[in-house]
């Protein structure tokens, strides 16, 4: 079982990288769709008819009619997998808002997200968010930074600015009868701007957003964005507040070695068994631990500080008598 | 509170009331002339209903959907329009079937139900511009109408008459052979 959770960080980034690259031959996909609705493939450009020819052959042995194709459209803020609706909890709250109604039809496509949030907190946005791929590739960067002697800001702000911009938003929303979050949500603008970028010629507004929030992660604080700003981050840390699914330090093998802390991107605190409502199951924690002293388990709390890991010099210096056979688990 | 910052407070609440009434918006408003997709709701409902997914840009087989970068507007940002003259509805109707949100609702694939609810705007004849009225019979815009004797009607030499049931395609705008374009789809918000 514990061999199994270190290698879910991979799986994780198997998962990231799967709902990026889907972003990207997504637009490809509409691309070649247009072209053969319009019945004139010796009209197109070359590099049309690559595209069209490229996608054609990747696609013709699962698919007959282009038409199907269609099963998977859209992104992660609303998208439509083999018929199955799905929206982000966060463009229903915020149309509920902006509309001042209840259009069910679109509610329940948030539905199996809400629950997953739920039962797993902010996984979504340590799996599935296309942002996260970007913001993580980022953060690795902004180690070479540091490594190569730049100055790369580590400051800490308050948790709470996340709330406040999600109540600001919504509040803007009735006032300008229209979802404001679309803009300013990294996952929504990354949907959006790879579509315009491939399908339409060029990015729009949202990707100067992006970007910003990229210089934002390098120069104030690591994860910023998503740790502090993002209004998406905010619902989904209040939705999993009371997660079942959680990780969980076990005091007995834990040596106190803090790779733990080094490596959690949110900045959170496993050594002190802080994870709290930020932590979004990435499990780059379980992965680095090199006693396997980190693991899920299922409580809707955390517990509280167990005290120094049982393998660590402070353990041992406190308690001489006790058998030190377990440290040869190193 | 202090007289000063009374007056301060007097004089920036009526600068934003003066901002935000109607003759000024109207006045800054910009001059785009662009259509909705089709069967959309009216501007302020479709604005508060959509949530900028663009799926409907994805699904329009004709490419015919664009989006508004900040051109229109803050509350335009993102959202789906269409220039006729550029690429024309085929009034396929797959935009609304994608839309979650129903900002674009679900219309049936048939004659009746897209002449009734959908009216994306009134297609319009400026007689100064159009061939057929300048003596040289031409009658492209009824030839590319998807609902013609239905929104569309033809006199003598081809001259254009545009009927009541016409539904804003813009089939007829995206096909006119004169520079500028004779036949202008008015959008419904512009009345």
């Amino acid at each position: 079982m514990k061999s199994f959770l270190r290698h879910l960080n991979k799986l994780r980034w198997l998962s990231l990288s799967i709902v990026f690259s889907m972003l990207i031959i997504l637009p490809f996909i509409h691309l070649y769709q247009t072209y053969e609705a319009a019945h004139a493939y010796d009209l197109l450009t070359p590099t049309e008819k690559t595209i069209s020819d490229t996608v054609e052959a990747l696609t013709s042995p699962f698919v007959k009619d282009p038409d199907e194709l269609s099963a998977v459209k859209g992104n992660t803020w609303s998208g439509t997998l083999f018929g199955l609706k799905l929206s982000d909890p966060l463009a229903v709250l915020g149309q509920i808002f902006a509309s001042m109604s209840f259009y069910w039809a679109f509610i329940v496509t948030a539905l199996i997200p809400v629950v997953i949030t739920l039962l797993f907190g902010r996984v979504y946005c340590g799996w599935i968010c296309p942002a996260t791929f970007i913001y993580e590739l980022n953060d690795n960067l902004a180690a070479w930074l540091r490594k190569a002697g730049l100055p790369v800001s580590r400051r800490k702000l308050d948790r709470r600015i996340k709330y406040i911009v999600l109540v600001v938003g919504l509040l803007l929303s009735v006032y300008f009868g229209a979802v404001m979050f679309g803009s300013v949500y990294p996952p929504a603008i990354i949907g959006r701007e790879i579509y315009y970028a491939i399908a339409l010629g060029g990015f729009g507004a949202g990707a100067v957003f992006f970007l910003l929030t990229l210089f934002f992660d390098l120069m104030v604080t690591r994860r910023g964005f998503c740790r502090y700003v993002c209004p998406g981050g905010a619902l989904y840390s209040l939705l999993g507040r009371y997660r079942l699914f959680r990780i969980k330090r076990d005091v007995a093998t834990c040596n106190d070695c803090a790779k733990c802390n080094v490596v959690c991107q949110f900045g959170l605190d496993p050594l002190q068994d802080d994870f709290g409502m930020e932590c979004n199951n990435c499990s780059a924690c379980i992965a680095v631990c090199p006693t396997d002293a980190l693991s899920f388990t299922v409580s809707t709390h955390d517990v509280a500080f167990q005290g120094p890991g049982h393998l660590g010099h402070k353990y041992r210096k406190a308690h001489p008598d006790v058998n030190t056979s377990e440290t040869s688990v190193q | 509170m202090k007289r000063r910052n009374f007056l301060q407070y007097l004089a920036s609440s009526g600068l934003l009331a003066f901002v935000n009434s109607e003759g000024v918006q109207a006045a800054f408003a910009p001059s785009i002339r662009y259509l909705r997709p089709p069967g959309s709701h009216d501007e302020k409902k479709f604005l508060s209903k959509c949530i900028r997914c663009g799926k409907c840009g994805e699904t329009c087989p004709n490419r015919t959907i664009k989006f508004f970068s900040t051109e229109n507007g803050i509350s335009s940002l993102d959202t789906p329009y269409i220039i006729p003259r550029e690429q024309a509805c085929i009034l396929c109707m797959k935009c609304g079937e994608v839309c979650p949100t129903g900002a674009i609702p679900k219309i049936e694939y048939k004659a009746e139900p897209i002449m009734e609810k959908v009216k994306m705007g009134m297609a319009r004849v400026d007689t100064n511009l159009c061939l057929s009225y300048q003596g040289k019979t031409c009658g492209v815009c009824y030839r590319a109408c998807p609902l013609q004797d239905v929104a569309i009607k033809v006199g003598r030499l081809e001259q254009p008459h545009v009927l009541e049931k016409c539904v804003g395609c813009g089939l007829c705008e995206r096909s006119c052979i004169q520079i500028p374009q004779a036949i202008r789809v008015i959008p419904k918000y512009q009345g």
